[in-house]
């Protein structure tokens, strides 16, 4: 194998794909980058077994060929050569190290047979539609949040993707909950989805999907199955596996007859909530909100360092409610509103609490309170 | 006052200073004869620790009645030809042991030879021999000391309690019993309640058994038999796997040729041995036993006969750390200690009885069942709580843990360490053999493949070394300048060059550079001492190998890393395929194994 690339495009592409690669492995190829020349392509590929990422980019390939090179270094090594140069790649005959040269530098990789690389078989895909990547950067961020990390209800760990809405306004939609709070976000079913399978996307992929639109795409196609789904996007192409597992009913969390109905500012709401919970403690973050007509008091009393109150005004007509909740998950909700105005229904100091943007934005988030 | 030959019994009191010291030695001496003479049995009755009496009986050879009442007369032995003293082949040799125990205590002796029509006894008291005169006994000898050191007063205060002493001759006991497990043993009298080592079969499953007997079944499951042998010279025994281990070396047991002896080469090159095994305050327990020709060991070091001296210790003590190291690497990977013994096994069985539970126990009427009720399904949403205040959905109960691997590969089932099942706190790997399970403790076991490999690019690729701009001069005493450079090869291979500055001084021209800014000081001093004490270049290897195994630390994956069935799989091959893998380098164990039948004794179906 031999290639030539331009150390820019190297290093981005390298970027993207080396951020999948664990650090520490049991299975040293997992710890490798795949490298392949073909054509005028030069195509790397990184996994973790559970997540892949490819990415093409223009090469100039002088004998086409593959190999596999430890990602982390061969990454650092990209990166520290000067800004403009051409890298040229070359394995030898048999094969076991990468020559990699630049300017006057010069590097031999051991590699490890690609042979060896694992491929995560995509297999037939049934469903595949496209979004404008501004959807789906919103779709993860207003859902992300809420997501578990605890790995003993593994299906709570990911967004549940899945068809919703009525015949006439179908929906796609995203759900993440963590037992504690809930988010759900709807966007129009594209062509394509309707009839798809739902499906767990993990936390890491999502996380992976988002950093690679930060990085600017107009259009993400999506490809799913029952137990995979792809996102290409330009020269990226992300296939990971799903989280093989039912997600919870949540529609039965969702309070529908709440009708005490509170109207914040959201700034000043957040804002409120942030500097009265300085004063809780790392252990008890609870926040009390007690509400009576067109006023909303916010306190925190711990018993190790003091305790704050705040007034604001609020638009809220029902009987007086005395209420606590979490600080860090009001916080949380409070950052996914859009709008300036966010409108919170609640039912009674037990149940869970709906907060959504006055203007409702087709999310909506659910809270559980604390007993205080 | 004129010079004068002592008479015979103050010699005999003299002598039996050194060799009876407490009543232990006595029960030693005489369970020594009672070997000599060829006894498979031997009883040993102690009373008042032995101070009131002791009683040995034994089924040997026995004595006629010329050696009878020539054996209580000093420095008379059927043990030694006249010039035979590099050759001895029997425990005692010097002659002193029974005039010099007639010369403190009440001493009688039955005893049948098969050539005599009968038996025969003899009495010694206050060094005065009676008459040998006829008696009954069937077969060998019974010697008994009432009244120990009721001739020496002063000899009597310096005795500990009873119960001290009663434990000294227990310890003297079990010594010759490990040394002899053909020989069948009971021990009794009102100290104790009795015991008995049946007699063993020859070779070394019988001396595992006995070993069993006497140093306990963790000893036994946990035993690794080792072996090594060179120029003559055997040493063999069983040393027990690294996780069973003592705060102090009184574990370690060394006989030469079927004699115990104490000795601190076996400390020494026990402990090399170990090394990469163990922490520093921890003791392993071995029973190793030397043969050799009876003219390669002076056992005449001292009358109690409990130390020698080897013609050529070097190599005794290299045999001992390679008999051990091959052996503790043979079985490092599967480690009996690495099953469920009986304790730990107690351990898994629940502490509690479960209570009887009112009938119709519900969720909803439990105590920890929210206050304020959510409305039903129409109304609010259906909830439950997870933690102290904060309340949360019902979204599902919380797995003691998640994924398991569909039905594992039948090859899989069949390696040592099975096939990966699942994985708890993401911590442990659970495995499925095909007898039982195995929970690997991921980053010990990741800790000990990733040392080992630099350990093995070490000694591939050498040390590195980092020269140093200006020689750091260490001042040293004379000798320790000597012995240092004596080995300077040695310690150049470790990546530390020294040479000679004059009488009282080394140079030090390279220091390994794992370690860093090495205090040269410090490191040279450290290694003369060792190399004092253990007569080998240690500390220095040891500190590379720290390092070398605080960078397999950071290099492992951790606790806490979630890994997928494939992962999981490739460490328990992984570690299958690295030698010592059933330990981490701080000597806990990476895997435990819980057998079927283990299994099925924790509910007690067996
Ligand atoms: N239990 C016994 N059975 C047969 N012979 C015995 C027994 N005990 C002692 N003898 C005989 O008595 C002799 C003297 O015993 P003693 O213990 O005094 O000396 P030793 O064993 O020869 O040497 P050492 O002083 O080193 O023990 C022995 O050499 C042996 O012949
Ligand atoms: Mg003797």
């Amino acid at each position: 194998m031999k290639v030539t690339v331009e150390r820019a495009q190297l290093l981005k592409s390298l970027g993207h794909v080396h951020r999948v690669v664990e650090r520490r492995n049991t299975i040293p190829i997992l710890g490798n980058v795949l490298i392949r020349a073909e054509g005028s392509q030069l195509s790397l590929k990184a996994t973790d077994l559970d997540l892949e990422v490819t990415e093409t980019l223009a090469a100039e390939t002088g004998t086409a060929g593959s190999t596999t090179v430890p990602a982390h270094m061969f990454y650092d090594i990209v990166r520290k050569l000067p800004d403009g140069s051409q890298i040229v790649l070359e394995a030898d005959g048999d094969r076991s190290v990468l020559a990699v040269k630049a300017g006057r530098s010069r590097f031999t990789l051991q590699t490890l047979p690609e042979s060896d690389f694992p491929d995560l078989a995509a297999g037939d895909m049934t469903h595949s539609f496209s979004l404008p990547a501004s959807d789906i950067k919103r779709l993860i961020d207003r859902t992300q949040f809420a997501i578990s990390t605890e790995e003993t209800r593994y299906y709570l760990n990911g967004i549940y993707l899945h068809s919703a809405g009525t015949a006439k306004a179908a929906t796609l939609r995203g759900v993440a909950t963590d037992g504690h709070r809930l988010a759900q976000i709807d966007l129009t079913l594209p062509k394509g989805a309707t009839g798809m399978p739902g499906v767990i996307v993990p936390r890491k992929t999502v996380g992976e999907v988002q950093r690679l639109i930060e990085d600017g795409e107009a259009e993400i196609s999506i490809e799913l199955s029952q137990g995979k789904i792809r996102f290409s996007l330009g020269n990226v192409v992300l296939t990971s596996k799903l989280i093989d597992g039912t997600f919870p009913d949540y529609g039965r969390v969702i309070p529908q007859n709440n009708d005490k109905e509170l109207v914040v500012d959201k700034k000043d709401f957040e804002a409120a909530v942030d500097r009265v919970s300085t004063i809780s403690s790392e252990r008890g973050r609870a926040v009390k909100l007690a509400l009576s007509a067109g006023k909303l008091v916010l306190s925190v009393t711990n018993p190790d360092s003091g305790s704050a109150t705040e007034e604001i005004e609020v638009e809220y007509a029902s009987d007086a409610l005395d209420i606590g909740f979490n600080s860090r998950y009001l916080l949380d909700i409070a950052a996914q509103i859009e709008g300036e105005v966010a409108v919170l229904k609640l039912a009674d100091p037990g149940s869970p609490t709906l907060v959504q943007d006055k203007d409702n934005k087709g999310a909506l988030y659910v809270l559980m309170p604390m007993r205080v | 006052m004129p010079v004068r030959q002592l008479p015979e019994q103050v010699v005999n009191r003299i002598a039996a200073g050194e060799v009876v010291e407490r009543p232990a030695s006595v029960v030693k001496e005489l369970v020594e004869n009672a070997i000599d003479a060829g006894a498979s049995r031997i009883d040993v009755f102690t009373d008042g620790g032995g101070r009131r009496r002791i009683g040995i009986t034994d089924d040997g050879s026995g004595m006629t009645h010329a050696d009878l009442s020539l054996a209580v007369d000093r420095h008379a032995t059927s043990k030694l030809d006249d010039e035979d003293l590099l050759r001895i082949k029997t425990l005692g040799f010097r002659g002193e042991a029974l005039p010099s125990i007639g010369a403190v205590a009440k001493l009688g002796i039955t005893t049948r030879h098969a050539g005599e029509p009968h038996a025969w006894s003899l009495s010694v008291e206050g060094g005065e021999k009676s008459e040998v005169m006829p008696a009954a006994l069937g077969q060998g000898t019974r010697v008994e000391v009432n009244d120990l050191f009721y001739a020496t007063p002063a000899r009597l205060k310096f005795l500990k309690t009873d119960r001290t002493e009663a434990e000294a001759i227990r310890e003297v006991v079990r010594r010759l019993a490990m040394a002899r497990p053909d020989v069948a043993f009971t021990l009794a009298g009102e100290e104790r309640a009795p015991v008995t080592w049946a007699a063993a079969l020859p070779g070394a499953a019988g001396r595992l058994t006995r070993l069993g007997d006497i140093l306990g079944a963790d000893f036994r499951a946990s035993a690794i038999e080792v072996r090594a042998e060179r120029e003559g010279v055997t040493v063999e025994g069983f040393a027990a796997a690294p996780s069973l281990t003592r705060a102090n070396a009184l574990g370690q047991y060394l006989f030469v040729n079927g004699r115990p002896v104490r000795d601190k080469l076996i400390l020494g090159a026990v402990r090399a041995a170990y090394s990469d095994y163990l922490p520093r305050d921890r003791h392993p327990v071995v029973a190793l036993f030397v043969s050799c020709p009876p003219q390669e060991v002076d056992a005449n070091v001292h009358p109690a006969k409990t130390e020698v001296r080897f013609r050529n210790a070097g190599l005794v003590r290299a045999l001992i750390v390679h008999a051990l190291k091959e052996g503790l690497a043979r079985e490092g990977k599967r480690t009996a200690a690495n099953t469920a013994d009986g304790a730990a096994l107690s351990a898994f069985r629940p502490a509690f009885t479960p209570s009887p539970r009112p009938g119709n126990w519900g969720w909803r009427s439990s105590p920890t069942y929210p206050v304020n009720p959510m409305r039903g399904f129409e109304g609010a949403a259906a909830t439950a709580f997870a933690e102290p205040g904060q309340a949360a959905f019902d979204v599902g109960t919380p797995t003691a843990d998640v994924r398991f691997e569909a039905a594992p590969a039948p090859d899989l089932l069949d390696r040592p360490l099975g096939a990966a099942r699942t994985q708890i706190h993401e911590t442990y790997i659970v495995a499925q053999t095909r007898d039982g399970l195995i929970v690997v403790d991921q980053h010990a076991a990741h800790e000990r493949i990733v040392y080992e490999k630099l350990k093995a690019s070490l000694a591939k690729n050498g040390v590195q070394r980092q020269i140093l701009l200006i020689p750091e001069i260490v001042e040293l005493d004379e000798a320790t300048v000597e012995k240092l450079l004596d080995r300077s090869m040695e310690l150049a291979s470790f990546g530390l060059a020294i040479d000679s500055f004059g009488p009282g001084a080394v140079a030090v021209r390279e220091t390994p550079s794992l370690l860093g800014k090495a205090n040269s000081a410090g490191l040279l001093r450290d290694l003369a001492e060792h190399m004092a004490e253990w007569d080998e270049a240690l500390p220095l290897e040891r500190r590379l190998m720290h390092v070398a195994a605080t960078m397999a630390c950071h290099g492992s994956v951790r606790a806490g890393r979630r890994l997928k069935p494939e992962e999981m799989n490739a460490l328990l091959r992984e570690m299958e395929d690295t030698p010592n893998s059933g330990q981490c380098n701080h000597g806990r164990p990476t895997y435990v194994e819980l057998k079927l039948s283990d299994i099925e004794k924790l509910f007690g179906r067996r």
